[in-house]
C-alpha cells in the first residue's frame, strides 16, 4: 500500500469514524487529503513535454537551383532535454525527431533538389553541390518560476556546417533561435511546447533569411546545375564562401 | 394559495441572492479609461476586404497577451458593422517566414520590399487583407496592499482581511493600410482601476476589469477608425 493511502486509511479509521456526521466529515477529509497528496506527489514528479511531429508551413520563397544533401546527427532522431529548476520541479522536453522533420521540410523548400543521407554515407560519391550538417550546440529553456513572469522561453543554438562536393568544409555557421509563450493562455505544458515550436520556426526563418549571406552556399552550385536549372531569386550571393559567421545575440531570459 | 414555507426553498433563494450580490459586486469596481486616435490617412473598407490583428514582435520587447489579441479580434468581428477578421496564425502561416517575430516588418518602410517577395502580394490579395493592425502594450499591476488570511479546519473555513491592487492596461494599435502601403494611424487605450477584496468569512471580490475594458474600448474605436471616412 502506498504511503499516502496508508496515511489516509489510518486517519479514516480513527475515533471520529463511524459516528454519523463525523463519519461524513471524515470521508470528505479523506477525499480532500487524497487530492492534495496526489497533486503534491504529481508536482514532485515534474513535467514532461513531448513534441509530436511539429511542422513548419511551406515557406514563401523561390528555391535555390542547387542539388543539396543533408546528414543529421543521431540526436536529431531523439532529442531529450531535462532541466531541474533549483528547489522546484523538474521539466523534461522531448523533441523526438522534430529537428529532423524541421530541417528536412526547410531544406526541401529551399533547394530544387534535396536528399537526406544517413551517417556513414560518403557524400563525395553523390552528384550534389553541397552537403549540410546541422547539429544542436545547446538547448535551454526557462519557466515562469525562474523568469518571474508568466512566460516560458526556449533557446536553441544550432550549428550548420556546409561541405562542398569534394567534402571540404566551407562554412561553420552558429545560429541562435528563440521562442516564448505565455502560460496563462496555453497552460504550462502547452506553453513550453509552443515556445519550443516558435524557437524552431525562428531558426527556420533565420536560415531562410541569412543562410546564403552567411555561408555562401549558392557559390557551390556546380556548372552542371547552373546550366540545367533556372537562376535563383531567393537569396543574394555573398562575397566569400569560407565563413565562421558571427552568432546572433539571442534575447535574454524574460525579454 | 398556501405560501411555500419549505426551508430548502428559502435557503436556495438566499443562496441565489448572495450569488447575485457577489456577481454584481464583482463587476462594480470603478475603472477610468482614456481612448485616443490619430488618423494619418483616409480609411474605409470595402465588402470582401478583411483585417488581421497581430502582436508586435517580442523581439522588440512587446508583451501583449494572446488573450487580448483574441479579445480585440472577436470584438471587432462581432455585432452590427462587424469587420471580417482573419485569424493571425492563419495569416502568419500563409506568409511564412515573413511575419515571424524575427522577420516581421517593423514599420511601413519595409512593406514595399516585403510585397515584392515571391508570392507575398498574391497571398495578401487572395485573403483580401486591407488593414494590418499591430498591437503593443500590456496590463500591469502597478500597486497593491492590505492583507488577508484564510484558514480551513474540520468545522469549516473562512477568510478575514482586506486586500487591494491597482491594474493599469495600456495598449496601442497601429493600423497599416496594405492598399497604399502606408501608416493609417494609431488608436490607443489606457484603462486603470483598483480592485478590492474585503473578506469577513467569505471574500467579496470587487474586480476592476481593466484589460477587458481596454479590449472593448480599443476594438470599438478601431472599428470606427477603419470604417469612418472622416476628414484628416
Amino acid at each position: 500500500m502506498p504511503f499516502a493511502q496508508a496515511l489516509i486509511h489510518r486517519q479514516a479509521g480513527g475515533p471520529i469514524a463511524g459516528r454519523g456526521l463525523g463519519n461524513l466529515k471524515s470521508k470528505w477529509l479523506e477525499r480532500i487529503s487524497a487530492t492534495v497528496l496526489v497533486a503534491v506527489l504529481c508536482g514532485c514528479g515534474g513535467s514532461r513535454v513531448t513534441l509530436k511531429n511539429p511542422s513548419i508551413p511551406k515557406p514563401l520563397i523561390a528555391q535555390l537551383p542547387m542539388s543539396v544533401a543533408a546528414r543529421y546527427p543521431a540526436e536529431f532522431d531523439n532529442f531529450v532535454h531535462e532541466e531541474q529548476v533549483i528547489g522546484k520541479e523538474k521539466w523534461t522536453i522531448d523533441l523526438g525527431s522534430s529537428n529532423r522533420l524541421l530541417f528536412t521540410q526547410l531544406f526541401g523548400a529551399m533547394f530544387t533538389e534535396f536528399m537526406v543521407i544517413e551517417e556513414g554515407t560518403d557524400a563525395r560519391d553523390l552528384p550534389i553541390d553541397a552537403l549540410i550538417e546541422p547539429s544542436i550546440d545547446a538547448f535551454e529553456f526557462s519557466v515562469p518560476n525562474q523568469s518571474q513572469t508568466d512566460e516560458f522561453a526556449v533557446w536553441i543554438r544550432y550549428r550548420i556546417k556546409i561541405f562542398d562536393s569534394d567534402g571540404v568544409q566551407v562554412a561553420n555557421w552558429p545560429i541562435a533561435a528563440y521562442g516564448k509563450s505565455q502560460s496563462s493562455t496555453f497552460g504550462g505544458d502547452a506553453a513550453l511546447r509552443k515556445a519550443a515550436i516558435l524557437a524552431m520556426r525562428d531558426a527556420a526563418a533565420l536560415i531562410i533569411m541569412q543562410m546564403d549571406k552567411s555561408t555562401g552556399i549558392s557559390k557551390l552550385r556546380s556548372t552542371n546545375t547552373r546550366s540545367n536549372l533556372a537562376p535563383s531569386t531567393a537569396m543574394p550571393d555573398s562575397e566569400s564562401i569560407q565563413t565562421t559567421a558571427a552568432e546572433e545575440i539571442p534575447d535574454g531570459p524574460g525579454q | 394559495m398556501v405560501p411555500d414555507n419549505n426551508p430548502k426553498q428559502g435557503y436556495k433563494m438566499q443562496l441565489r441572492a448572495v450569488v447575485a450580490l457577489l456577481a454584481g459586486a464583482s463587476l462594480s469596481a470603478c475603472v477610468t479609461s482614456r481612448l485616443e486616435h490619430i488618423k494619418e490617412a483616409k480609411t474605409g473598407i470595402l465588402e470582401g476586404e478583411s483585417i488581421v490583428i497581430m502582436a508586435k514582435s517580442y523581439h522588440l520587447g512587446n508583451e501583449t497577451e494572446e488573450k487580448f489579441i483574441e479579445c480585440v479580434g472577436n470584438t471587432i468581428a462581432r455585432g452590427r458593422g462587424g469587420l471580417r477578421v482573419i485569424p493571425n496564425q492563419e495569416f502568419v502561416d500563409a506568409l511564412f517566414p515573413w511575419f515571424e517575430p524575427r522577420t516581421a516588418p517593423a514599420d511601413t518602410k519595409g512593406l514595399p520590399a516585403l510585397m515584392s517577395r515571391p508570392g507575398v502580394a498574391e497571398v495578401i490579395k487572395e485573403k483580401g487583407v486591407r488593414y494590418l493592425i499591430w498591437l503593443d502594450g500590456d496590463t500591469d499591476k502597478t500597486a497593491g496592499g492590505g492583507s488577508m488570511s484564510c484558514a480551513i479546519g474540520p468545522g469549516g473555513g473562512g477568510c478575514f482581511g482586506f486586500a487591494w491592487w491597482q491594474n493599469e492596461s495600456a495598449y496601442e494599435a497601429t493600423v497599416w493600410d496594405l492598399d497604399g502601403l502606408a501608416d493609417a494611424g494609431t488608436v490607443s487605450a489606457e484603462v486603470s482601476g483598483t480592485s478590492f477584496l474585503p473578506a469577513i468569512i467569505i471574500p467579496v471580490p470587487l474586480i476592476a476589469r481593466t484589460r477587458s475594458k481596454a479590449c472593448k474600448g480599443l476594438a470599438e474605436q478601431l472599428k470606427l477608425f477603419i470604417v469612418a471616412d472622416e476628414e484628416i
